[in-house]
Order: structure tokens, then sequence, then C-alpha cells
């Protein structure tokens, strides 16, 4: 699995595809602490830390970003070459959109070709360093393939060879050189290490679990902080200030070879995608595992109302039930709108929203700059009536002094081009295919659909509801809101 | 469960020492009516017009509340009672006493023994009030409504008829006490304040019930909820 096999340098293709070397890695266990690692990394080079802060949604909505990132690598090191250049396109539109200044005045863009070399280069790195770490380094020759995999990734993104050195051997002074010189303690790295996994929401599966969740992560997320750290590069956790515990070595090494001894489970086990695919089901979606999910998500919904019960009277105020179909203002922000959890409604936060629909929807390039137009529209009207202190942004107070003049034209024009990019066919219904591809379930109870098929003013309808009227439980409820 | 106060100030106790001592009668009760075969169980602790008494003496109504059902929930569960709360729809309700019925619901949700109704912040016309808007909601013809489809709009539709009302510590009124259901049931009327009240005066009542020659004015509706079965 993650030895070398056959496959001799220059006997195959040196590209993605069949037989891709780093396809191999995609079910492992380890990966989970070298994407971490890879992630901090990558967030700790300037341009790309302040990226991900200003856009970014990986705060607030963490596994929803896991998935679609493990979606879009195995479309990349997929076989079919069509899937491969339309991914990439996507791609390179996605990160066409991620421009901007940092706080300190510094241009960052996602298209840099140098930053996306770098962040190439941590995840190859990272792959590497976590068949050390584990005890299984890799041999020299399928070291040179995986790297070559990496820069035919680049390629297909239609960046120009150079970005990253020709030869293995090259490549490491340009990562040394890197982590030596360029990469910073920067704000996004400082949020992965030590905020995302105290505050990381659960999942969809285990959001009945409120209290055993946050007792795990309690547990866990200073573990996974100390891990990381742990394994980054000597010189870099020097310049950046970052804590040497005393034992944390081993422990991250530990938490590797353990990882690592995954691969003696049966196969089948372990599928990284079929895994996350289970942990964002709903209880009401219509997968066919949802029967025995939702048997379970009852059982779980059961053992957390117990362990509310039971445990001692906390001192602390507990969240208002959110058993209602209505939520307040203050809860739609958080959950709907502030999408990259900074507290504040920003540009960014809507396009999350539209790029997490042109995802799902897999939108060709016309239709998605509809979509963003569309946003981009609703913003300036939502800008105009709320921002009233003038600060570009909208906060949460503004945001609810405000609410009942929400759904204005912007929104309802919002809605109708996610009904038109969402009926392909064009046939002005959303039949269940289309809805599926959208929500990722079947029609639900409470949709308004008739003859199997959603109209345009119901789509519509529920749209506004679910934007303006704070209401729960409607198919974007998972869309937007769930972590 | 009447008689909480009254029977404080008999032993020169505060009117709050009553509702704790109303705790252990309710526990006795509903163990008596499980082991006796009583199949629905409704509790009426606290009604829509019980808000209007002391700040104070509500407060700590709804503490000892919740204490009560943290306390008994997971016994509640072990004996297989199925237990729901009706009402509990005004803000004042502490969110946290919500919450934790709430729990008590989902804990309990799927049992299937004895199911036990605690009205709580509860008023029969407030649930028929509830039950009118539902059916103009939901854009039902005048001519289409009867007794069956309307009782279906209440809350808890599944519920039986009442068949035994008991009220202790001899009061005389129905107090807005599931109006809907309540229209054939028989009353009785024990003198015992609450907190006295136990397991033998509840048999005692169940007893006397057996003995009256039931005749719904002469029609014979389904009797679904008779507890002797």
């Amino acid at each position: 699995m993650t030895t070398a096999d056959g496959g001799h340098p220059g006997e195959q293709e040196p590209a993605s595809g069949q037989g891709s070397q780093f396809r191999e890695f995609f079910d492992d266990p380890r990966w989970a602490p070298a994407l971490i690692r890879a992630t901090v990394l990558e967030a700790a080079h300037p341009q790309v830390g302040a990226a991900l802060i200003e856009n970014s949604t990986f705060v607030m909505h963490p596994w929803r970003r896991l998935r679609n990132t493990l979606r879009s690598l195995h479309r990349m090191f997929g076989d079919d070459e069509p899937t491969r250049l339309r991914e990439a396109a996507r791609l390179n539109r996605l990160h066409t959109r991620l421009s901007g200044t940092d706080p300190r005045g510094r241009p960052y863009d996602a298209m840099d070709p140098a930053v996306r070399a770098w962040v190439v280069a941590t995840l190859f790195e990272s792959t590497v360093t976590m068949c050390r770490l584990s005890g299984q380094p890799l041999e020299q020759h399928t070291m040179e393939r995986l790297y070559a995999e990496f820069q035919a990734y680049l390629a297909v993104m239609g960046d120009k060879a150079g970005h990253l050195p020709p030869t293995l051997s090259a490549f490491w002074l340009y990562y040394d050189r890197v982590v030596a010189e360029e990469l910073e303690n920067t704000e996004a790295m400082r949020i992965i290490l030590y905020k995302l996994f105290d505050h990381l929401p659960a999942p969809a599966l285990l959001s009945g679990l409120p209290t055993l969740w946050a007792t795990g992560r309690a547990v866990a997320g200073p573990l996974i902080g100390a891990v990381t750290v742990a394994s980054l590069p000597e010189p870099f956790r020097r310049r950046a200030g970052l804590p040497e515990m005393p034992g944390a070595r081993t422990l991250m090494q530990g938490a590797y070879v353990t990882a690592g001894l995954a691969r003696f489970l049966p196969d089948g086990w372990l599928r990284a995608d079929a895994v996350l695919d289970v942990l964002a089901l709903s209880p009401d979606s219509d997968d066919p595992r949802a029967r025995a999910v939702t048997a379970l998500h009852d059982r779980m919904r059961r053992a957390g109302a117990l362990i509310r019960l039971v445990t001692p009277l906390p001192s602390e105020p507990r969240p208002a039930s959110r058993t209602g179909t209505e939520r307040s203002a203050e809860e739609f922000f958080r959950e709907v709108l502030d999408q990259t959890g900074d507290g504040y409604l920003n540009w960014p936060d809507l396009a999350a929203m539209a790029r997490e629909m042109s995802t799902r929807l897999d939108l060709a390039e016309a239709e998605e700059t509809r979509l963003y137009d569309a946003y981009a529209d609703w913003w300036r009207e939502l800008q105009a009536a709320l921002d009233t202190d003038g600060d570009g942004r909208v906060s949460a107070a503004e945001y609810a002094a405000a609410v009942p003049s929400l759904a204005g034209p912007a929104l309802i024009r919002v809605a109708e081009v996610l009904f038109d990019v969402t009926d392909r066919d064009g046939d002005q219904h959303i039949d269940a295919d289309e809805y599926r591809t959208l929500f990722r379930t079947a029609f639900h109870r409470d949709t308004a659909v008739s003859g199997g098929a959603c109209t345009r003013s119901a789509f519509i309808g529920d749209f506004l509801s679910f934007m303006s009227g704070r209401r729960r439980s409607t198919p974007f409820d998972p869309l937007l809101a769930e972590a | 469960m009447d008689g909480n106060g009254r029977w404080a100030v008999e032993r020169s106790l505060p009117r709050t020492s009553g509702h704790r001592a109303a705790e252990a009668a309710v526990i006795d009760v509903i163990e008596a009516a499980r082991s006796a075969g009583v199949r629905w169980l409704s509790l009426y602790a606290f009604s829509t017009e019980n808000w209007s008494r002391p700040h104070t003496e509500v407060d700590y109504l709804m503490r000892l509340v919740r204490s009560v059902v943290r306390k008994h929930a997971p016994l509640l569960h072990a004996r297989g009672i199925r237990c729901r709360f009706l009402g509990v729809g005004d803000p004042r309700v502490p969110p946290e006493l919500t919450r934790d019925f709430a729990d008590v619901t989902t804990l309990t949700g799927d049992n299937r023994g004895m199911t036990l109704t605690v009205a709580f912040d509860h008023g029969g016309r407030g649930d028929i009030v509830a039950a009118a808007r539902s059916l103009i909601r939901a854009g039902v013809p005048a001519e289409t409504v009867d007794e069956r489809s309307f009782a279906a709009h209440l809350p808890f539709p599944d519920t039986p008829d009442v068949d035994l009302v008991i009220r202790t510590s001899g009061e005389h009124r129905i107090s807005n006490f599931m109006l809907w259901q309540v229209a054939y049931a028989e009353w009785i009327f024990p003198a015992v304040l609450w907190p006295d009240f136990r397991a033998p005066h509840f048999l005692a009542c169940l007893h006397r019930y057996r003995q009256r020659d039931r005749r719904f004015g002469g029609v014979l509706p389904e009797q679904n909820g008779d507890p002797t079965t």
C-alpha cells in the first residue's frame, strides 16, 4: 500500500492517471495528520495565509471543505482525462476569484504560480514525510514518480514548468529555502493549530451528541495541535516561535506509526470518501445507508439526551433548544451568512456560498459567472441596506437590526439564477435528479412538489423563506448551514 | 395535583416545601398506575393560569421540576414509560427546562409501556384554539370538519379520551384541564391533599371507577383508553 511496488522510473508515463502513485495514498489514514500538517505549512505562507483567512470556510464548515478537497483530488488524480481538465478549469476559475490584500496591505493572489507551486509542494512533502515518520519511508524511485505526478498536477492547471524545480534534489533545496525564508507565523496558521480543533463543529452524523463531541474535542484538540507542531520542520518551528513540548515528538511519531498500522486492516475498510460521506449523512436523507444511519442517529440522540440528563447541572448557560423550526437572527448569521467565521458578513462569505453551489452543481463557466454575478449584486444590495457604520462589512448587530429588509430584488434574482442553473434541461421544473445534484437528497416531504418536480415559484419561495424567514429544516439547511 | 400549598400551611411550612413533598406522591402514583396496568396517565403539573402566582414561587417550581425530571428520567426510561410534555409553549418556561423536557421525550420516545403525559403550562382552551388554527392553516373545508378530524389537530392527537380524572384535596373544578378529552370522563374528588396522596389512594380511586356504570349518555364510543384493559 505504501512502499513501492514494481514500477521503475521511466517504465511508466510519469503522469497522474492509471496506477497513480499518489492515488495509493488516498485512503491511507496517515493522511489525516499529514493533511493537517500540509495545510499548516500552506497557511504559513503569507499569501496563502491571507487568502485562507479572507475567503475560506474551513473554520465554520470544515467537513464540507474537506469533502470538496478530497473530491477534487480524486478527480485530478483520476483516470479520466476530460474530468481532469474540467476540474482544473474549475479550480482555476475558483482561484481567479481569490485575490486581495492582507491586513498589512500586502497583495495576495491565488493564481500566483509561485504560490500554487508552494501549495503543491506542501502536499508532496507531507506525503513523503508521513511515510518517513511512520517508519515506512518511500524508495528513491517511488519518490521521484510521486514528484513527477505533482509536477503534472501543476501542468494540468496550466502553470508553466519552472515554479517547481525540475528534479527532486533541486526540490529539497527549494523547499528548505522557502521554509527558511518565506514562511511566517501567520494568523491562518495559528487558527489551524490552536483554534480549529478546539472549536471543530460536529459532522452531521454526530450533531445529536454535542456533549460527547465537545468532550472528545477538548481532549483531541490540543493533542492534534501538539502532534502537528512536532511534525513541522525544525527551522520553521524555531522561527515561528512554536512551543517544544517534552514527549511531543514521541507522541507525533506514535500517531503516525499507529495510523500506518491501519494498512493491516482488511481492504475496503478504509475509504476516506466513504467515511466522509457517512459522516455527512443527515437523518432525513434518502441514501440507502440512511436507514441504518437514522437508527444509529436516533440511538445517539437518545444517548445524548441521557448523557445530558444525568450530567450534574452545569453552571454555564446552555444553548437554546435547536428543535424549533425558527432560529434567531444571531444564529442565522453565524450558521448561514458568516461562512468564513470571522464574525462579519463580507463578500467572501457570499462568494463561499456561490462557490459551494457551483461546486455541487458542477457548473460550466458561463453559468458559474451568472451565479457569482447574482451574488455580487446581492452583496451590493446588502451592503447598501445593512452596512450602517460604513466599514464595508456587515456585523451581526447590523444584520439583526435590519432583518426584515433582507429579501430585496437582488436576493430574488439569486434565487432565480440558482433555479436556472439547477434546472439543467430548462423545462422550468426541477426534477428529482436535478434536485439531488443540488441537495444530495430526494424531494423532502414538506417541499412543495407537484407531479414529481419542483416548480420555479416553489423553489424560489423555499429559498427566500430560508434566506430571510430564518426557517430551519428546509433543504437549504444542509447545503449552507451544516459543518 | 392540588393541595401542596395547603399541606405546607397546615404544617406551618413555606409553600415551597409543599411542592417539594409532592415529588414523592408523583413517583408513587406513576409506579402504582404502571403496575395496575394503566396505559395512559396524565399529570396536571402547571396550568397556563399558574403563571399568575408569585414570581418567587413560579421560579422555585421551575427549578424543582427541572431537578425532579432529571433525577427520575433514567428510572422512568428503565421502566419502559414513554414520557411527553403537553403545553410548554410559553417563553417564560426556562430554556434549560424545555431542553430537559425535549431530552426526556427523545430518550423515552420509543418505549411501549405506559404513556405518561405531563401537562405543563397547559390550558385546555388553548389546545382547542391551537387545533382550530391548525385546521385553518391546513385549509380544510368547513363541511368536512367533524369531531374526529378536529381531534386529529389537537396536540398529541393519539391521546385517547380520558376515562377517569382524579382531583385531589376536595376541589370540584375542571380548571381548564384537557377540556376536549374529558368530555365523557368520570370524576373522583378525594379529600386527601396531593403530597399525602399515595398508591393506596390511587388504587381506591381505580376501584371506585370500575364500579361505576359508564353509559356515555346512551352511546358507546370506543373505549380506547380503558385503564383496566
